[in-house]
């Protein structure tokens, strides 16, 4: 906050309020529009929060510190403006924002200027530490469990809504019940695209089931995209699945320390992103550095595929170790 | 009821936020909001966390010249069919400026509203006159079509019918976390789209006092998931909410385990006293103030919890318009008029400090000439 000289944030994103006071507050699918609901004092140090409770809130963050949720804006920003700190605050960084909020707040905090404190954050949040990589790990190991039992329901005549079930269910018993996205479990037709949502259709056998599913562990997520085929691999299979391979070999060659990130999205088929406490942004102009996490996935081939990676000096680590395919380390 | 047209419910909507746009002389809606473009535009994304779905959102943009709407999106086989090609676009990346600069460009001159900025947007937008979008959809949103009502009780039904296969399985030992598996696990085997909310098993304790820290001095409601095995006798509450095609549920009961005992019951007997008396008063033309005072009659305490409200509306958001008995005050109820195709969600608690108390969901839509139960469940939810 100093380096950017801003003197108050006030954070509407969930994986923002988590990282700098490390609550877990309910957990809700979807956007959500902007409402200041975690306030840092740069003055005080201070992590303030919109919690009516302290359950699920660390003891660092004490009860004087919550303050109630609202239905009424105003009295949000009424709220947040008598945190100490807050009134006199010159550069205030937000990291979303509504018309209606920018309204109240110039109205009631008139001398202060609005930065981007999304920049802030996502600057922060980057390059991970030990203890942070370590959660990552964990919520991987759940992931990989949960895929394994979708993997193992994989027969001819379940539903691609079902397998989505089963991994969900299987989640939830390793203690963890949200998940990171909704669950893709679907049979790739041809070479087209592979679709992100499950239909009701049954999976036959020599079906090729594209699978990409991920879960939070205390708010960290663990994810990975995998393509298993129904019964025995064909032939086909098996040339699919090493042209995927060829493709993705490269890319992960590539992800090491100093690649901007820019360059490897030009690979068709490649998605690339920032990795932590959920999905984080990673700009084209980024130059990805050691400690980074990267979540990288391929299509090609009608084959999908994605691990998550930790940026080293020397090329990347795979933090991902589930086997490609049937009979694959 | 009618038989779900869904290409009829997005024309309908469509037309109503048009008719919005035009009466208050703004030119587009710039709607970035997943809920909101649920709506706009039915165009589907992934259900996914906060992070994740702001970052691969679709943004709809709908004009007043009664064109149909623009959608922005990654997810393509999300976007309904009638749409037509030329009005569906590839993602914009508004968390970045290069992303915020295209989607700018394409927005018509004059006034426009906007739900919500990424602080790139808000830059580019520096200039623009901008008006909040969210008041203006919500009086779109407020009143359904017969269309969005069956997509709201098809999404209960689903909610009911997998809370009915989780149900004989709350006893003692069992974990919170175990009902969520057997919870999604039949969601998504009934056809839900999507978990719109962390399934909550709240065990209460007797008395506020006992805790957690509470900062209104009332109940706490909801907390986080946790391990915790439920023991008999545990009250717990619960509450649950699905998706079904960009339509909230929301199931909400209370659970002794091991067998409610005569208190529990009586507490359960007087939260159908509130809600009956909620619905006695409940036709068009009564406002959300008369919700609040038929409550509040005879109770000794507020019979709701004070950071959340009486009743609530649902939609595609799981918590819209109308909200009843919220901090926006008396005044905003008395002002907050009922009309046919309103939700309401009532949600009023029933607590007896040192008994813990009773909470559950009801669900049901203004009609012509009262309301209509949304749930499939007689009599409402169970205790």
């Amino acid at each position: 906050m100093a380096r950017r000289d801003v003197d108050v944030l006030l954070l509407g994103r969930e994986g923002n309020a988590r990282f700098v006071s490390g609550a877990t507050r309910l957990w809700l699918a979807g956007t959500r529009p902007f409402a200041p609901g975690c306030v840092v004092v740069r003055e005080t140090g201070a992590v303030h929060l919109m919690s009516v409770t302290d359950a699920g809130v660390p003891a660092e963050v004490p009860t004087r510190q919550l303050y109630p949720m609202s239905w009424n804006p105003a009295n949000i920003v009424e709220t947040v403006s008598a945190i100490p700190g807050v009134s006199g605050a010159r550069r205030i960084g937000v990291d979303a924002l509504t018309p209606l909020f920018e309204q109240l707040f110039a109205a009631r905090l008139p001398d202060a200027e609005l930065a981007d404190g999304e920049a802030v954050m996502r600057a922060v949040r980057r390059v991970k530490t030990q203890a942070e990589i370590e959660c990552i790990r964990a919520a991987i190991s759940v992931a990989e469990n949960a895929l394994g039992a979708a993997v193992d329901a994989l027969r001819p005549g379940v539903r691609e809504s079902d397998l989505k079930g089963v991994f969900e269910e299987r989640m939830c018993r390793l203690g963890a019940t949200t998940p990171a996205f909704e669950g893709a479990f679907c049979v790739v037709d041809g070479d087209g695209r592979v679709r992100r949502f499950v239909s009701d259709r049954a999976v036959a056998d020599g079906d090729l089931v594209a699978m990409s599913a991920g879960v939070l562990v205390d708010g960290w997520e663990g994810s990975l995209a995998r393509t298993w085929p129904v019964g025995t691999p064909a032939a086909e299979h098996h040339d699919r699945r090493a042209r995927w391979q060829s493709a993705w070999a490269r890319a992960v060659d590539r992800c090491r320390s100093g690649l901007r990130v820019g360059e490897l999205r030009t690979t068709p088929g490649l998605s690339l992103h920032g990795v932590g406490l959920g999905y984080e942004g990673l700009e084209d102009a980024a130059v990805l550095e050691p400690g980074t996490t990267v979540q990288l996935e391929l299509e090609a081939a009608g084959v999908l595929g994605g691990d998550t990676l930790l940026v080293g000096a020397d090329g990347a680590e795979l933090l991902t170790a589930f086997p490609y395919g049937p009979g694959e380390e | 009821m009618v038989e779900l047209d869904l290409a009829r419910m997005r024309r309908e909507r469509h037309r109503k936020i048009v008719d919005t746009l035009d009466a208050e002389g703004v030119g587009a809606a710039v709607l970035l909001g997943q809920a909101a473009v649920a709506y706009a535009v039915g165009a589907r994304s992934p259900a996914a966390d906060a992070a994740r779905a702001a970052h691969e959102r679709a943004i709809a943009v709908v004009t007043s010249d009664g064109d149909a709407p623009h959608v922005y999106t990654s997810f393509s086989e999300g976007v309904p069919p009638e749409l037509p090609a030329d009005h569906v676009h590839p993602a914009v990346a508004v968390e970045w400026p290069e992303g915020a600069a295209v989607l700018a460009d394409v927005l018509p001159d004059g006034p426009v509203a906007l739900d919500e900025y990424t602080m790139p947007l808000h830059a580019v937008l520096r200039d623009r006159e901008v008006a909040d979008a969210t008041a203006l959809l919500s009086a779109c949103k407020v009143v359904k079509t017969a269309d969005e009502l069956e997509c709201i009780r098809r999404a209960q039904s689903i909610n009911e019918d997998a809370m009915l296969a989780v149900e004989p399985r709350v006893e003692p030992g069992v974990r919170g976390t175990e009902l969520s598996g057997a919870f999604l696990r039949r969601i998504f085997e009934l056809g839900a789209t999507g978990n719109t909310v962390d399934p909550i098993w709240q065990v209460m304790p007797p008395r506020i006092a006992d805790g957690p820290y509470s900062a209104t001095g009332d109940v706490v409601f909801p907390t986080p998931t946790t391990n915790r095995r439920l023991a008999a006798g545990d009250v717990v509450w619960v509450d649950t909410g699905i998706d079904y095609e960009g339509y909230a549920s929301d199931f909400g009961c209370t659970v002794v385990v091991g067998g409610s005992e005569a208190r529990h019951r009586d507490q359960a007997t007087r939260w159908r006293e509130i809600v009956d008396r909620c619905l006695d008063v409940l036709k068009p033309g009564a406002s959300a103030g008369d919700l609040v005072r038929a409550a509040q009659a005879g109770e000794s305490r507020r019979p709701w919890l004070p950071h959340l409200y009486l009743a609530h509306g649902i939609g595609t958001n799981s918590a819209e318009m109308p909200l009843v008995g919220t901090d926006l005050g008396i005044q905003f109820d008395d002002a907050l008029v009922l009309a046919p195709g309103m939700v309401l969600v009532f949600e009023p608690v029933v607590w007896d400090d040192g008994d813990a108390g009773f909470r559950a969901e009801e669900i049901v839509a203004v009609t012509d000439d009262g309301y209509e139960y949304l749930s499939a469940r007689d009599g409402g939810p169970r205790g």
